[in-house]
């Protein structure tokens, strides 16, 4: 048995592959954008998972301190350390600020922690250079995404801070790049003002200083504890909301990246379903540029189950083709984005399918139009 | 005499359109053939030569009548075969005014394509495509694709592939409209040759009557109607 759709492929194998390979672009294009999609939801847990606190103390009545603004006294943290089922309890804070240096301008979070605290603040797996904070003034660890070097003395607002250590894979749940001070340091950069702003709060009667006011209080409890029983037992003793670490992570989920993974969803759902009219289109052009051919064969006799299987399994070629160079492509380019891009197989082979199953479908358009053709278009006269 | 007949044509009617735009084309079509003959269908342009020859190859419903194909009645005021394209398959061969040869196959698979698809297996068809082509002086051209031969050569192969299913008849439509008159006659010489030695009844519609002594029958469509005249035997021009 002669397979036609070979013959053919092989026929106009050049045509065939940049065919391929335009559709391809197409789903690469789609296959980054559900990476770009997975990047903000792996984006949003990061920094919770890399913290690794058990439970999250926030101010009363918010969702702090990433979906809502949260400022919890500093000394909760004793509070908190001597509550039944935990282990050890620390402050911390996060403020975000645009910085600059030579090589361009860009977005951080800083994360205040006590260097001398019990709890890990920096995930070590991700420090790639150095060590963490060991002293409380002056020391800073940054993302590697920042381009500041070892040993590299980094000026914020009135001080010099000297980089001890280079992350990687650390951003914020905006993407924005870590960098990592102590506590006291954080609390300067946050609570010390301009002098012309001291001097207008005094002659307001304002008393301007450190308030000890941080962010939110994470701590992890003792072995054999349930941290959602610890934490609503806090809850009942404090008059603090706390959250565990699944609840702080459905709260970045569901609170702070929904509308954008709604929007960056849509906008995928919107290019496969281009994708899959542009496949169409393709695959019913190229059964139209064989119209002659097919009513020749037809004429001589061959069924449309013949035909309809040339045309379904030169969809399948083309798809399979498209899908190979689809991912190559995702891949080329998505090292080039500014944003972490989370290309998984397991949502390629989904799109592959769900582009595969859509093409064959499409490909009915060309099945009937060879349904429909009169094979007495072959003979002229 | 039935066991002889390669195709019998009685009261064929076909018409287009219906009430004051019905246009009949065939009126009262009669005729049969034998096997073995070469026939020349012969009509001024527009007079139907071409519809005659869709019904014939069932390709085309008439509108009444009734044609036998060998001893199988395949219309009788309506189609009696559930396939046509595998009667088509199996028992007609078709030649056109152009090679309209499958340009993404080669030589070989365009003229082993009917026989395999009608479940035919290699060690019957590569014997046989091998006899054809060595019939037709073109066995080195097996591997060679449509676009790489000559018009006369692409359409020699046509003649292969309506041959390569053993066809009880071939419908030729101006085979040789697109040859210059040397090679016309080659081909019509072929045609001849081929109905008398694999004894298959070829209806060639033509225009050139300097064909006609090579030709057992001929047929004409006049108003409508079919005039058979019968040439004899000519085989001295074989």
């Amino acid at each position: 048995m002669i397979n036609l759709a070979a013959k053919d492929i092989s026929h106009s194998l050049g045509k065939f592959i940049v065919t391929a390979i335009s559709v391809g672009v197409l789903l690469g294009i789609v296959i980054v954008m559900i990476g770009v999609y997975r990047g903000m939801v792996f984006d949003a847990k990061v920094l919770v998972d890399d913290i690794n606190a058990d439970i999250w103390v926030v101010q009363q009545d918010t969702l702090g301190p990433f979906a809502q603004n949260s400022r919890v006294h500093e000394d909760l943290k004793n509070q908190i350390s001597y509550q039944d089922g935990i282990k050890h309890a620390e402050a911390i804070t996060f403020q975000t600020f645009q910085m600059e240096n030579k090589y361009g301008d860009f977005k951080v979070m800083l994360v205040g922690y006590d260097p001398f605290g019990d709890m890990l603040v920096i995930d070590k797996t991700k420090l790639i250079e150095g060590r963490v904070l060991q002293k409380q003034h002056f020391e800073i660890v940054v993302s590697q995404k920042t381009n500041y070097k070892l040993g590299e003395y980094i000026e914020l607002g009135r001080d010099k801070f000297k980089v001890v250590g280079l992350t990687k894979d650390t951003v914020s749940n905006s993407g924005d790049y870590l960098i990592y001070t102590s506590l006291k340091d954080a609390a300067i950069l946050q609570f010390t003002y301009t002098n012309e702003r001291i001097r207008s709060d005094e002659e307001r009667g304002i008393k301007s200083g450190n308030p000890h006011l941080v962010n939110a209080i994470i701590a992890n409890v003792k072995d054999g504890f349930n941290p959602k029983s610890v934490a609503r037992n806090i809850e009942r003793t404090t008059h603090k909301k706390v959250f565990t670490q699944e609840e702080q992570k459905n709260l970045l989920l569901e609170k702070v990246i929904k509308k954008s993974s709604k929007q960056i969803g849509m906008f995928t759902v919107i290019l496969i379903v281009v994708s899959i009219i542009i496949i169409a289109l393709i695959i019913y052009t190229m059964t139209l540029e064989k119209i002659k051919e097919i009513s020749i064969l037809k004429l001589i006799g061959i069924p449309n189950f013949t035909i309809a299987k040339m045309i379904i399994q030169e969809t399948v070629v083309l798809g399979v083709l498209a899908f190979i160079s689809g991912n190559i492509f995702a891949h080329f380019i998505s090292g080039g984005f500014p944003k972490r891009i989370v290309l998984e197989m397991s949502d390629a082979f989904g799109l592959f399918i769900v582009i595969l199953f859509s093409s064959v479908l499409a490909s009915l358009f060309g099945i009937y139009k060879v349904i429909k053709t009169d094979p007495a278009q072959a003979i002229g006269g | 005499m039935k066991k002889n007949q390669a195709m019998k044509i009685q009261n064929l009617v076909k018409s287009f359109g219906s009430g004051d735009n019905k246009i009949t084309v065939i009126d009262g079509a009669c005729f049969t053939l034998n096997k073995g003959e070469f026939v020349a269908l012969v009509a001024p342009s527009g007079a139907g030569k071409t519809t005659l020859l869709m019904m014939l190859g069932c390709v085309l419903e008439p509108t009444s009548g009734r044609i036998e194909i060998g001893e199988e009645v395949v219309y009788d005021n309506k189609w009696l075969v559930k396939d046509d394209r595998a009667l088509r398959r199996k028992k007609i061969g078709f030649i056109f005014q152009a090679h309209y040869l499958i340009p993404f196959l080669n030589i070989e698979d365009n003229i082993t394509l009917l026989p395999y698809e009608n479940g035919e297996k290699e060690e019957v068809v590569k014997p046989r495509v091998k006899e054809i082509m060595d019939y037709l002086d073109m066995s080195d051209k097996l591997k060679s694709m449509p676009s790489e031969l000559s018009g006369g050569q692409n359409q020699r192969i046509a003649i292969a592939r309506a041959l390569a299913n053993n066809p009880d008849i071939i419908l030729a439509d101006e085979p040789t409209a697109a040859l210059d008159k040397e090679r016309a006659i080659s081909v019509v010489k072929m045609l001849k040759k081929i109905t008398r030695e694999q004894n298959v009844t070829i209806i060639m519609v033509t225009h050139d009557d300097r064909l006609f002594p090579y030709c057992d029958k001929v047929l004409t469509i006049k108003d409508k109607k079919i005039d058979i005249m019968v040439l004899g035997e000519n085989d001295e021009n074989v």
